[in-house]
């Protein structure tokens, strides 16, 4: 019998390709700094990959947020009040606050081109650091370090506005 | 008209959850003759589920895990059928037997009461009989119910094979499966849908798990307190005990009635045993709400007293036994997905006003 006809195969099991590269981004972000490729690499297999097309919203402000999201593929503007904050590419991440806290976004995210777009939801986390404490205890800590950074950013901007 | 009721959060929320409710329904009458496995392989899911995931942190592949759950359930399956089962049969068959002697006590014991009122009061016997065609209706009924049973044992054997086999494929592919069906939503609900799933599904394992632990608790406590007041078929009554646990504030109620009227078919009567047998639920029931209940299933679901006595009593009118045991996590599911849809449609209603409202003044 011929195992490697589709028929044969797990239809549901995720690609291999995907799974390297997407995992190869996640370990370059801040979030995933000293936590094991391995542990990642098992995260990535039970992420959300989504399209989105051009101008499309991947979510809006005041929307209860569930998931830190990363882009495989494309550019998404992120804006708040119509003011763009940010434009982000390939292998960028936002909505990091959203694994933390049970709040609603505090901007628009919007797809400026065709994306592909990876979702790690505060379940799969919270799962996750139930399993694996240690490594869940530093993924925590990355959190807070780039969520710290942001904060200082927005203060320094902020005072750069009133100077 | 209907694109305004639509247009409505709460319009939209009511047409989306009969959408669901219908489709749950329609699965439900076509899966009516599977659902009994169904339900049970769902329960040994959320109580196995775990300890695949201890075995996969091992090292073990997912179908190495799944097989591994698989054995255990095995194990536990012929466990059943080889030592408990057949003396369970055993216990069920004497309570046959000693039936016709319970009601044939209880009858003589209702008569001398009557008999003693009525010449309390010196009064005319005039419903003479009338005791006696309802213990022979009730003796029939309990006849009945008996047989029933050990026809439940002959069922129960089915289901000991076909479960673990539905609870393998729901540990190796549950999961998958799940993503495959949720990844279907469109994008603007995805997030949504992921936290509604996951609020639902952490509800209901925790219920689950919860309930489990507590009937077996239920069950050795009053298995143990009956054995020790030397009532007849200790085992029996005390797994009946637990399983009518699973009813809340009935159960306990209902649990009492089979040992009270064993203890009352006892020649001579035994008024100790009767107040022993009582005794035994009560303290149960008193174990169970002071230490159980707290640490095992509390705030596992969150509903109104009078919601879930109308609930048991509707779900157990259309479903019978088993709509009594599933009616409080049907119940509480319904809960969280109505919520949970009607905030999702509210907030995004609110923010596509607000965006209107901001275009306009613009505009102007």
């Amino acid at each position: 019998m011929n195992t490697e006809h589709p028929l044969w195969q797990n239809l549901f099991r995720p690609r291999a390709d995907r799974i390297s590269e997407v995992t190869e981004m996640w370990m370059n972000t801040p979030l995933f700094e000293k936590i094991p490729r391995k542990e990642c690499r098992e995260l990535v297999k039970i992420m959300h990959p989504r399209h989105y097309s051009t101008n499309e919203k991947i979510f809006t402000s005041g929307e209860i947020g569930a998931s830190v999201v990363l882009i495989r593929s494309g550019s998404v503007e992120i804006k708040a009040n119509d003011k763009l904050l940010a434009e982000l590419k390939a292998g960028d991440f936002f909505g990091e606050v959203a694994l933390i806290m049970d709040e609603p976004r505090t901007a628009d995210a919007i797809a400026i081109e065709s994306s592909d777009i990876i979702f790690f939801l505060r379940s799969d986390l919270d799962e996750w650091v139930k399993r694996s404490p240690k490594s869940g205890a530093q993924f925590m800590l990355n959190i807070a370090t780039v969520i710290a950074a942001r904060l200082r950013h927005t203060n320094i901007l902020l005072s750069l506005q009133n100077s | 008209m209907m694109q305004a009721i639509f247009n409505h959060p709460l319009g939209r929320t009511i047409l989306i959850f009969s959408g669901i409710f219908l489709s749950i329904l329609l699965l439900g009458v076509l899966l009516a003759p599977l659902l009994v496995p169904i339900i049970l392989s769902f329960a040994l899911y959320a109580l196995l589920e775990p300890i695949s995931e201890i075995l996969e942190r091992q090292g073990f592949t997912r179908n190495t895990a799944s097989l591994s759950v698989l054995l255990i359930l095995l194990t536990l399956a012929a466990l059943l059928i080889y030592a408990i089962l057949p003396q369970l049969s055993g216990q069920l068959t004497a309570l046959q037997t000693q039936l016709p002697q319970v009601w044939q006590s209880i009858t003589s014991m209702s008569d001398n009461f009557s008999q003693n009122l009525l010449e309390s009061f010196k009064l005319h016997n005039a419903n003479e009989g009338i005791t006696q065609q309802i213990f022979a209706q009730a003796n029939d009924w309990g006849k009945t119910a008996l047989i029933q049973g050990s026809n439940l044992i002959i069922s129960f054997s089915a289901l000991v094979i076909i479960v673990p086999i539905f609870t393998f494929f729901l540990v190796r592919d549950y999961r998958s499966f799940r993503n495959y069906m949720l990844d279907k939503l469109p994008n603007s609900s995805f997030e949504m849908g992921w936290l509604i799933y996951h609020r639902v599904a952490h509800q209901l394992q925790e219920y689950i798990r919860g309930i489990m632990i507590q009937s077996g608790i239920i069950c050795v406590i009053t298995s143990f307190g009956f054995y020790l007041i030397g009532l007849d078929s200790p085992f029996l009554l005390g797994i009946i005990a637990g399983i009518l646990n699973l009813i809340p504030y009935i159960g306990p109620l209902l649990a009492m009635i089979l040992p009270v009227l064993l203890a009352l078919g006892k020649v001579p009567i035994e008024l100790w045993l009767i107040g022993a047998a009582i005794g035994v639920i009560l303290i149960a029931q008193i174990i169970d709400n002071l230490i159980v209940i707290p640490s095992v299933i509390a705030n596992s679901v969150n509903l109104h007293p009078l919601i879930v006595i109308v609930g048991i009593i509707v779900f157990g009118n259309l479903f019978g036994f088993i709509g009594m045991v599933i009616a409080i996590p049907m119940i509480s599911t319904a809960n969280i997905i109505y919520t949970g849809l009607y905030n999702g449609i509210k907030t995004r209603h609110e923010i596509q006003h607000r965006v209107m409202t901001t275009q306009q003044t613009e505009n102007e």
